[in-house]
């Protein structure tokens, strides 16, 4: 379990950085907190000829409130956001979320945009930036484009950034004032990959109906996805027992389950129903709380 | 010796401190890949993709070309360098196995190349670069599809894939059939695990061709008297090869002795004339380490009088072997030795089937197959209960063997030491609740929750004896198992100990030989020192396993303190000018009886025969050292017959597990409530440090139970290689364990000890099946009885599958 020779690098500027991947190409990988991709490298499932440290880039390092988002930047450690006062204040979700990630260790050195661009079908984060509607910054040579979340994540481990690009940050929108908002999973160990999760944000009017519902769910099928007919069943109706268990019956509408020793596909499709149940059902309680 | 006439006793049932854990926590131990020897090289083993396949041909020039490579060793070459490996099965040369396939691989990781290089790196660099040309064949991936017609054949010596399938009677076990008021049935299926000890298996040799002598420092140094079948695969004289103990980072039986990492460093190391160091990284260890653990499916059934009384035992047991019947049917003759548990069952019927499939070959693992027949036994109790309409408890109660009948014979030939076992279950309901408890469960059933108790009173044998080989074997077995130290008095008066196996595998040995020489010798526990020597010039060990060590460890200190003390007063009486039989040993110095002020300190009396022989009386010889080989207190042979067996494993603990779990029957998730135990190991060494053997095996159960398993698929593909998938339990699933312990010496044992090292795990996987199973009853689901019980699996029992 040793991996392959490889050349270090380890670039100022996210410029710097670019240019290294365009120059090294496709056996380049950019380095961040490597909780994945080291543990790849030693089972030889990835050998990048060259690794690109961003951890050091100045900058990059940032949690940045831009008044209805926060953004993150490409180096910011999982465990920095879990303990920003900011964060904390502005998008609790996420915080909610990155208990969730791992274990406490793996969360001192992983970052949030290294999660997101290996975009495993387990993370919490790519569901969370779903249910968040957050928004990628990608680099290239050529500039810098903006993706929302919910183009940003194609398949297992695949995302839409190309072959010389980097993500740079991301940002999430603040979570608005009086909805409700909750993640909640079931793995069968502390810490380990999710069999089924759910993430809701959800805003009640003045009346007490849905507003507003988003609801994400990962761990049981290529990606983590939204779940699109859920949200549209519980948007402008009560959110009634009856009507977030119809919502939670649609979370799977179209999706192919994953199967693996841990749970068949129909074990999964049960789990995933049940949990969009869950977290529709805290959201909303949530939401009727008034809790942020 | 028992306790009746101990003086009281000063060490001995103190939680000191263990004396091990200083140099380990400081980075200080010496574990084998800290090892480093001028001009060591690095092996990395290349391994099998295919679970059955020829080896047609390998090239292996790619890899041998690349700087830093200085050897391939094909599976070919290993061949001709090292002979078959050891092998303790009846019949080894139907089923023979080397270090590295040389025609044939029979499972998904078996090593079929080495590559020696100046660094691991490079060593796995080459590896990559060696093609092999294999002809797969027909897969052979469980024990069922080994035995349908017109399966593959592992071993082409063979008939079929069954490797053993032999019966045990003892008693009238038909009779009490026919009579029976009640027959229960049950079929059970125990998962395939492993030990996942925090280091894996490894070795450092040195070849010195100057005088053929081959060193090689193991992390899995046992059975010493053994090691001759090492040097015979590594075709070197039994006196040139010296296996040298290290320190194992946790062993749990997966380091019961030195094979698989030991062969392949000793014949590197031999070819190339250099040293070579090979340690399996957690992949190696996954695949092809020296042995997973049992992987067996039970048909058991028991017969029952009209009033409740366990009359007989009958059982199949399956075996789903893996590639090569390394240990043959140990584990069986292990389970035989707790085959009634702690019931009074008459008369027991056991069937043991043991097939070879394509998977990684079975050996010992925290329990060595008596932990698997606990589970089969306390299911089938529990069903009795419900087919009866009796308390299970109750049910036990009326079948436990009373203490009025130890030493108990039990069918087979085996003897129970002692045992209270009214008084252990006693204990543990003391502090279990159960009242609490039962209530919550009515309150959580009208939430819609499902919490349940799971009560289970099972045995625990302990000190390992090697007849328990000879079960289902015609030929005589071997019958010796000792254990050896020797104890060295320096002129100060200060002792150290050296022992003889890697007798550090986790456990306490240097804590128990600290505590024990407190007594025997009067020093401080903490002033001892301690070394290892190596099987060449070395007295025999047979080290831990089998919870064997803390008795056998002791006996051998006992034994070497004697000799001291005769030897101290001898000088002393010189010194007091006093007559020997006036002297005692007393605190750590000799005086005259009853009068403490003509006194000499063992520092006193140890420079006389260090350093002034002519002061000294003639027939006191220089040095002040004492060797003792003890060998096991309590065994006997068969008779010859075989009628009767002979006892084997006669110190036998015993312990009630209490789980109390809630169910989540959306999810299939278990979380526990509540857990107690209490063991009986007789008189206790060390507190917190039994303490520590309860919640380390009670989590490997919680794992066996729940999360753990090796799952291979139809194709003989392993899909839990890694911990991503094998699932070990962390501290967030293991309970908080609430631990008793009651003492019922043995008689037959220095001091009344008993073994306790592989406790939790014997015991905890019934009791949270139980627990389940209550938890679940008012669903109507079906039983726990196939390991692990994983979220998916408690589902579709909720759904009545």
């Amino acid at each position: 379990m040793k991996p392959p020779r490889f050349e270090y690098l380890r670039p100022d500027s996210v410029g710097a950085a670019v240019a290294l991947l365009n120059e090294h190409g496709e056996g380049a990988r950019i380095l961040a907190g490597g909780q994945s991709l080291i543990p790849m490298m030693n089972f030889r499932i990835a050998q990048p000829s060259h690794l690109i440290d961003i951890t050091r880039v100045p900058g990059l390092d940032a949690i940045t409130d831009e008044g209805n988002a926060i953004t993150i930047g490409a180096a910011v450690r999982q465990s920095t956001v879990e303990y920003s006062p900011v964060v904390k204040d502005r998008c609790p979700l996420l915080v909610e979320a990155l208990k969730w990630v791992a274990h406490e260790p793996i969360r001192h050195r992983g970052t949030v945009c290294g999660s997101l661009a290996h975009a495993d079908p387990h993370s919490e984060l790519a569901a969370t930036s779903l249910a968040l509607n957050a928004t990628f910054t990608v680099v290239g040579a050529s500039g810098e484009r903006q993706v929302p979340a919910v183009d940003f994540f194609i398949g297992p481990f695949t995302t839409v950034i190309e072959s010389g690009e980097m993500l740079s940050s991301v940002s999430f929108p603040v979570v608005p004032a009086g909805s409700g908002y909750a993640i909640d999973e079931f793995s069968r160990t502390h810490g380990n990959f999710a069999i089924a999760g759910g993430v809701s944000v959800i805003q009640l009017g003045a009346d007490g109906k849905v507003a507003s519902a988003t609801l994400s769910m990962f761990g049981m099928a290529s990606r983590a996805f939204r779940a699109f007919a859920a949200e549209e069943r519980l948007i402008g109706s009560m959110p009634t027992a009856e009507a977030i268990a119809e919502a939670a019956d649609l979370a799977l509408v179209d999706v192919d389950c994953s199967a693996d020793m841990h749970g068949s596909e129909e074990y999964r499709a049960h789990l995933g129903r049940v949990y969009a149940g869950r977290v529709l059902t805290s959201a909303v309680a949530r939401a009727q709380g008034g809790s942020k | 010796m028992g306790l009746g006439g101990m003086n009281k006793l000063n060490w001995i049932g103190r939680s000191l401190p263990r004396v091990e854990d200083k140099k380990f926590l400081m980075g200080r131990g010496g574990y084998i890949d800290d090892m480093d020897l001028h001009g060591m090289l690095h092996v990395a083993v290349l391994r099998s993709p295919f679970a059955h396949a020829i080896i047609k041909g390998m090239d292996t020039s790619a890899a041998e070309a690349l700087p830093g490579v200085v050897a391939v060793i094909t599976g070919k070459q290993a061949a001709e360098l090292c002979d078959w490996m050891p092998d303790f099965n009846p019949e080894p040369n139907l089923h023979k196995w080397r270090v590295l396939a040389d025609e044939k691989v029979r499972y998904v990781g078996e090593g079929v190349a080495v590559v020696v290089a100046e660094s691991r790196y490079i060593a796995e660099d080459g590896r990559d670069l060696i093609e092999v040309d294999y002809e797969p064949l027909a897969p052979v991936p469980s024990a069922r599809k080994a035995q349908e017609a017109g399966a593959a054949l592992l071993h082409d010596g063979m008939e079929s894939n069954v490797a053993h399938d032999s019966t045990l009677a003892f008693g009238d076990v038909d009779g009490e059939f026919e009579r029976a008021a009640h027959i229960v049935r049950e079929h059970v299926y125990w998962g395939r695990t492993a030990a996942q000890p925090m280091e894996t298996a490894g070795s450092v040799a040195s070849y010195n061709p100057g005088n053929g002598m081959l060193t090689i420092h193991a992390n899995s140094v046992a059975l010493t008297n053994f090691s001759f079948l090492v040097a015979g695969t590594l075709k070197i004289d039994s006196n040139k090869l010296d296996l040298v103990p290290m320190p194992a980072g946790g062993s749990f039986g997966s380091k019961f002795w030195a094979t698989r990492a030991t062969v392949t460093a000793g014949m590197c190391s031999k070819f190339l004339g250099r040293p070579v160091k090979y340690v399996e990284d957690r992949l190696d260890h996954a695949l092809s380490c020296d042995h997973h653990g049992s992987e067996r499916e039970y048909d058991i059934e028991m017969a029952i009088s009209a009033d409740g009384e366990f009359r007989a035992l009958r059982l199949v047991c399956t075996d789903d072997y893996g590639a090569y019947f390394q240990f043959g049917l140990g584990t069986h003759g292990n389970a035989m030795s707790q085959v009634i548990g702690p019931y009074d069952i008459k008369a027991i019927s056991y069937r043991a089937v043991g097939v070879l499939t394509n998977k990684c070959q079975q050996g010992a693992y925290r329990g060595f197959g008596s932990e698997v027949h606990n589970f089969a036994l306390e299911r089938l109790v529990d069903k009795a209960a419900i087919e009866l309409g009796v308390d299970a408890l109750e049910l036990r109660r009326k079948n436990f063997i009373t203490p009025d009948k130890f030493p108990h014979k039990i069918p087979g030939g085996n003897v129970y030491d002692s045992g209270n076992y009214e008084a252990v279950l006693q204990e543990a309901l003391k502090d279990a609740r159960l009242d609490y408890w039962r209530a919550e469960q009515a309150k959580a059933r009208e939430e819609g929750r499902y919490v349940g108790i799971g009560i289970v009173t099972q045995q625990e044998r302990s000190v390992y004896a090697a007849n328990e080989w000879w079960f289902f074997r015609g030929a005589e077995g071997v019958s010796s198992v000792p254990e050896s130290v020797s104890l060295h008095v320096d002129a100060l008066g200060k002792v150290s100990v050296t022992m003889y196996s890697t007798a550090f595998w986790g456990n306490s040995p240097e804590t128990v030989a600290a505590q024990v020489l407190g007594e025997e010798l009067g020093v401080n526990p903490d002033e001892v020192s301690f070394a290892y020597q190596g099987t060449n010039k070395g007295l025999p060990g047979s080290g831990p396993g089998g919870s064997r060590f803390t008795v056998m460890i002791t006996g051998a200190v006992q034994g070497a303190s004697a000799k001291i003390r005769d030897k101290a007063i001898k000088i002393a009486a010189h010194m007091l000018e006093v007559a020997e039989g006036d002297l005692e040993y007393v605190n750590g110095g000799v005086q005259v009886k009853g009068d403490p002020s003509q006194r000499k300190s063992l520092a006193e009396i140890a420079i006389m025969p260090r350093l002034f022989k002519h002061q000294l009386p003639d027939d006191i010889t220089s040095g002040f050292d004492a060797d003792m080989v003890y060998d096991h207190p309590y065994t006997t042979l068969p008779t010859a017959d075989r009628s009767d067996l002979g006892i084997f494993y006669p110190m036998m603990a015993h312990a009630t597990h209490i789980a109390v779990v809630e169910v989540d029957v959306e999810t299939g998730g278990v979380k526990f409530l509540d857990y107690i135990a209490v063991h009986d190991c007789g008189t206790v060494v060390n507190p917190r440090s039994l303490d520590g053997q309860v919640i380390g095996g009670l989590a490997q159960g919680v794992g066996q139970a729940l999360y753990e398993e090796f799952v291979y698929d139809d194709e003989g593909q392993i899909q839990s290689s890694s911990w991503l998938d094998y699932l070990i339990p962390s501290a967030m699933e293991i309970p908080e364990v609430r631990l008793g312990h009651h003492e019922t010496p043995s008689p037959f044992t220095p001091y009344g000890m008993k073994g306790g090292g592989e406790g939790g795990r014997m015991h905890a996987p019934a009791a949270i099946a139980s627990a389940v199973d209550d938890a679940l009853k008012p669903l109507g689901a079906t039983r726990a009885t196939h390991l692990p019980l994983t979220p998916e699996r408690i589902i579709s029992m909720v759904n009545g599958h």
